[in-house]
């Protein structure tokens, strides 16, 4: 009986996993696709996170380098698990850069998926320059400043349009991505910080600021910041004659249709599935739920187990997830990982 | 003229004319009648600095639009066009001409304050609604309400002698407001009230003495020559002047707010 625990994806969730089950003493492989430690905070460039306030490069750097200077941890970076054979307390993983690792269980910490907002081309993303996303405007914030993309003035009046790809049927995402209220007043106010003179707006369907980051984000952007909230669902994005941007839609409060001009239009983008979860599905044997989600199994006394034994998943893999849960998510897969080798181990002996 | 939802029209963005030529082309008759576009094309951000100058608006900027000020409201039971929620709203992103199409029902707020106590943002809709009656006044969007006709003259009155005569304030107001203080003598509830001063009852058991000796003669008097004479207080001298100096130099530290002070 092998009691390694391998890892898959080096985002928050696998990171805090690794640094558990390490912490308890374990062998941890750690598996990452790309060629650099930290998810989606580090490869997308986030500025500040919800809620420390601290900057990605540094909260999510001192996680990464929790684990590579931990002994007990292996990391393979530019891998995949290409191949998965064996149960529970004895896998083996075939990797794509041709080794193989030996394991008891497997944690899969594979994350989401950026929404693509040419999905959603009525509201200009790919058409106009100035049309940008959150994680775009992460990078300006994280790079000092805020600029149009088409010509790098500093924009007058910027809109960020919630729901890009959340609670959207007709384009089949049937979910609420759940940080991005978060994020989007977090955004604000720190375009406000960068840019004083920037009047930011923010379009809503309902604002879902969750737990305390109701004060901390939606209200001090509202009232310090000076955020505009405009409930109205939007049309369309096109041009005017004179460059600027028009958001046409349906102002709800005032029951008028509104064409409203802006410098800088920002989609508020969605988690999607993680586009290799079809693949996941297949190498690690697990199932995904409708959504395209992975499947949990039963929850209140096996939580964070997937359909196949010895399988855990948690973090933005399950569904969308803000950063914090996803680092507990992780801390539980490695208690419950740990926890079966051992009650098996004790078993077997 | 047969318009799919023509209640979304504002009779001001109809625009008829009896003769209309467009490129050339006579189209009087049928083709008369234009629509100005009935959507809106831009906001006043900074419109809610101005509603936030007045007491009472300083936290307009708050509201999230729960609607616990429409649905506590006393006005709005009675009228549905009466919505504070709504007005704060076109406040917060500046849509003047919106409010301006309620000039005549904002001011019937009665200050029951239901409004203050349920907001769970603080918002305090009850001074908003004081603050958009100023702001409507102060830029001639409506007239001059009765209550700061009043304070006008009062103010007025305190700064030139350091006191007020009742009768002086009262007459001046009644002018001001255009109110027939002889017809409310004779008819109204001025008379009703001076004659409720006497002692009626002396007079139906015959006390003639006394009664004449209780009618309001006195005082009334007095009051008629101050309207003459015009007393000030003791050594009041240039404090009037003083005075508004002072409020004057506050305001304009204070930004814009405009009170009867300025206006008197």
């Amino acid at each position: 009986m092998n009691d390694t625990v391998l890892i898959i994806g080096a985002g928050p969730t696998g990171l805090s996993a690794a640094a558990g089950a390490a912490a308890v003493g374990k062998r941890v492989v750690l598996v990452e696709k790309e060629n650099k430690l930290g998810g989606a905070p580090i490869l997308s460039g986030y500025a500040k996170l919800v809620p420390s306030g601290e900057w990605a490069k540094d909260a999510i750097g001192r996680m990464v380098k929790r684990v590579e200077d931990d002994s007990r941890v292996t990391i393979h970076k530019g891998a995949k698990v290409s191949r998965l054979d064996g149960d529970f307390g004895n896998f083996t993983a075939t990797l794509s850069n041709g080794q193989t690792v030996n394991a008891g269980a497997v944690i899969l910490a594979t994350g989401f998926t950026h929404f693509d907002s040419i999905n959603k081309p009525e509201w200009g993303f790919g058409t106009y320059e100035d049309v940008v996303t959150t994680t775009q405007v992460e990078q300006m914030v994280g790079a000092g400043k805020i600029a149009c993309p088409s010509d790098g003035r500093t924009p007058e009046r910027v809109c960020i349009l919630l729901c890009v790809g959340s609670r959207d049927r007709q384009i089949g995402r049937e979910w609420c991505s759940k940080i991005c209220c978060t994020v989007s007043t977090n955004l604000a106010m720190e375009i406000k910080e960068l840019s004083p003179k920037t009047d930011v707006y923010i379009y809503y369907m309902d604002i879902r600021t969750f737990g305390l980051y109701e004060d901390k984000f939606y209200w001090r952007a509202q009232e310090e910041f000076h955020t505009k909230f405009v409930k109205a669902r939007i049309a369309e994005v096109t041009k005017a004659p004179d460059g600027r941007l028009l958001v046409k839609g349906e102002d709800t409060l005032v029951k008028r249709p509104i064409v409203i001009p802006f410098d800088l239009v920002v989609h508020a983008i969605g988690m999607d599935p993680n586009l290799d979860n079809p693949e996941i599905a297949k190498v690690f044997g697990v199932e995904l739920e409708h959504h395209g989600f992975l499947q949990r199994g039963e929850h209140y006394t096996a939580t964070f187990s997937t359909t196949r034994r010895g399988i855990y998943v948690g973090g933005s893999a399950l569904a969308p997830e803000d950063i914090d849960t996803c680092i507990a998510h992780g801390l539980g897969m490695a208690v419950r990982a740990v926890g079966d080798l051992t009650s098996a181990a004790q078993k077997a002996a | 003229m047969a318009i799919h939802e023509k209640s979304l029209i504002s009779p001001g963005d109809l625009i008829t004319t009896e003769k209309l030529v467009v490129d050339g082309v006579d189209v009087s008759g049928h083709w008369n009648t234009m629509m100005k576009p009935r959507y809106i094309s831009d906001y006043d951000p900074d419109f809610y600095k101005i509603i936030q100058s007045y007491p009472g608006g300083e936290n307009v900027h708050r509201c999230w639009q729960c609607g616990s000020c429409t649905n506590s409201c006393t006005m709005y039971a009675i009228n549905s066009d009466f919505n504070p929620r709504y007005w704060i709203y076109l406040t917060n992103l500046g849509m003047k001409d919106e409010i301006l199409k309620d000039r005549d029902i904002i001011w019937q707020c009665v200050s029951c304050n239901k409004c203050t106590n349920i907001c769970p943002k603080d918002v305090k809709p009850e001074g908003v609604m004081k603050a958009l009656q100023h702001w409507m006044e102060d830029e001639g969007h409506v007239g001059k309400s009765s209550a700061t006709l009043f304070d006008e003259e009062f103010t007025r009155q305190c700064l030139a002698r350091g006191r007020i005569e009742d009768t002086e304030v009262i007459h001046n107001f009644f002018t001001k407001t255009g109110q027939d203080l002889m017809q409310l003598i004779r008819k109204g509830w001025l008379g009703i009230m001076v004659a409720r001063m006497n002692k009626w009852p002396l007079l139906r058991e015959g006390r003639i003495g006394a009664f004449l000796a209780r009618m309001p003669i006195a005082g009334p008097l007095r009051m008629g020559l101050a309207m003459v004479f015009k007393p000030r207080t003791k050594s009041w001298g240039r404090t009037g002047e003083v005075l508004r100096q002072y409020v004057e130099e506050r305001q304009a530290k204070a930004g814009t707010i405009k009170t009867g002070i300025n206006r008197a």
